[in-house]
């Protein structure tokens, strides 16, 4: 299903319930009546276009905007993926704690296994955080900057010297790591859980890993797909502008 | 299972290889393209496929240059997909042809046959063997390739080898996955794990 702006957003929840926390992620709770998407981004303020580009690009993982990819402006799209990474540390990362913890009771699993778990997803935590600090604080901020450049808006100094020595193609997602842990993880847990004969605890977990990845995965589809080529765009017209300018 | 993708620019003819792809057991259809995404042979290169089912024609751009970079892979097998009128054009460096017009069984019998083709050592046994559970047990106690090397008087490529072949028996890739492992097994005290 291709979701249309003129669609009514229950109808799309109907369709699809996994896109509900992705909704709450743009200030948008459930109670939508009868209301469609653009009269509910239209209250809340809203770019109707980009709203229905990332619902899209969450639904069908084939979704690949083209026309469109160019009509909102790179801060807006910075804005949602740091409104993720608040959702993947606040939300998603503690829930996952405490479906580890009630496993950990429930199963119940001996202690050397409770403890390696428990420390291995506190491992994963933590590089996850990394990565996502490294984006925030680098990657984030040299993108704002390279499109206010690019719409000849004035910025000090510094960062335009900033802008001659960074390039985003340093940065070809090295989202790896961090994806083969989370792999892991879920493959210890199917394939070499020692005996432990209730398997709902696991299950309840299991599930929340899979929603989890699911969610990591578009996000960086949607910053491979999305953001990296528009940067790429913008990086070629400043070059352009600026021969003399380190390549 | 082997890793199939498939790169067809048209939705309908793409959506049916796929069903076909998805019938046949131990294959895993990990991701289709249309062709003329930036970066591709870098993507694919990613999902490390072990067959590759591409319409030569939907390939746009740089990706033109696709097929050639998986040329004589002992790892990936090529093929291309086609109608029988592009039969007339020369088409060559392809482990074999797929044909739009073909019955079915045919399809998933040139599948089925580039797919043991595929040399994939080890996927079918996942036990460890008593050499890969020395190799593991020093890789979680923190060694280096080298450092195992030396200890055990064996090329650096001779435990690449070994640890590719523990992470696909295992299905595990990372370091600290594999000390997970290794101590649930009872292969290794946890004392004695790698301090991170």
């Amino acid at each position: 299903m291709l979701i249309h702006k003129n669609m009514k957003l229950s109808e799309v929840v109907h369709h699809d319930h996994t896109l509900v926390p992705i909704i709450n992620r743009f200030g948008i709770h459930l109670g939508f009546g009868d209301n469609t998407i653009t009269e509910i981004c239209q209250k809340h303020g809203l770019n109707v276009d980009f709203f229905v580009t990332i619902l899209n690009a969450f639904h069908d993982i084939h979704y690949f905007p083209k026309e469109q990819l160019r009509n909102f402006s790179v801060a807006l799209l910075i804005d949602y993926l740091q409104k993720a990474h608040r959702s993947f540390l606040e939300e998603k990362i503690p829930e996952i704690s405490l479906l580890i913890k009630n496993m950990t009771e429930k199963c119940p699993l001996d202690v050397v296994t409770s403890q390696l778990i428990t420390n291995f997803f506190k491992e994963y935590t933590e590089e996850l955080k990394k990565h996502i600090r490294q984006e925030e604080e680098t990657i984030y901020p040299y993108v704002l900057l390279l499109e206010k450049v690019n719409q000849n808006l004035p910025v000090d100094e510094g960062a335009s010297g900033k802008i001659n020595h960074y390039s985003i193609s340093a940065y070809k997602a090295e989202h790896e790591d961090v994806e083969e842990k989370l792999f892991d993880l879920k493959n210890i847990l199917i394939k070499y859980l020692p005996g432990q004969k209730n398997d709902k605890p696991v299950y309840q977990l299991l599930r929340e890993l899979f929603s989890l990845e699911k969610d990591l995965n578009e996000h960086a589809r949607i910053e491979d797909m999305i953001l990296i080529p528009k940067v790429e765009a913008m990086e070629k017209t400043l070059r352009n502008k600026n021969p003399n300018g380190p390549v | 299972m082997k890793n199939v993708v498939v790169i067809e620019k048209y939705y309908l003819l793409q959506a049916g290889i796929q069903a076909l792809v998805q019938e046949i057991p131990g294959l895993f259809l990990s991701k289709s393209w249309l062709g003329d995404e930036p970066h591709l042979t870098e993507i694919i290169l990613k999902h490390k496929p072990d067959l590759i089912l591409v319409n030569p024609f939907s390939l746009s751009g740089e990706n033109i240059s696709l097929p050639g970079k998986f040329r004589s892979s002992r790892n990936t097998k090529v093929l291309a997909l086609l109608h029988n009128k592009d039969k007339s054009q020369s088409i060559s460096g392809f482990d074999d042809l797929l044909f739009y017009e073909e019955d079915r069984f045919i399809l998933e019998q040139k599948i089925r046959r580039q797919a043991g083709n595929v040399q994939n050592p080890g996927t079918n046994h996942q036990e460890l063997s008593p050499r890969e559970i020395t190799i593991l047990r020093w890789i979680v106690k923190g060694l280096t390739h080298q450092e195992i090397a030396d200890k055990l008087f064996l090329s650096i490529h001779t435990v690449n080898t070994h640890r590719k072949n523990i992470n696909k028996k295992l299905g595990i890739k990372t370091v600290s996955g594999l000390s997970v492992y290794a101590i649930m097994n009872h292969l290794i005290p946890m004392e004695e794990l790698a301090e991170k």
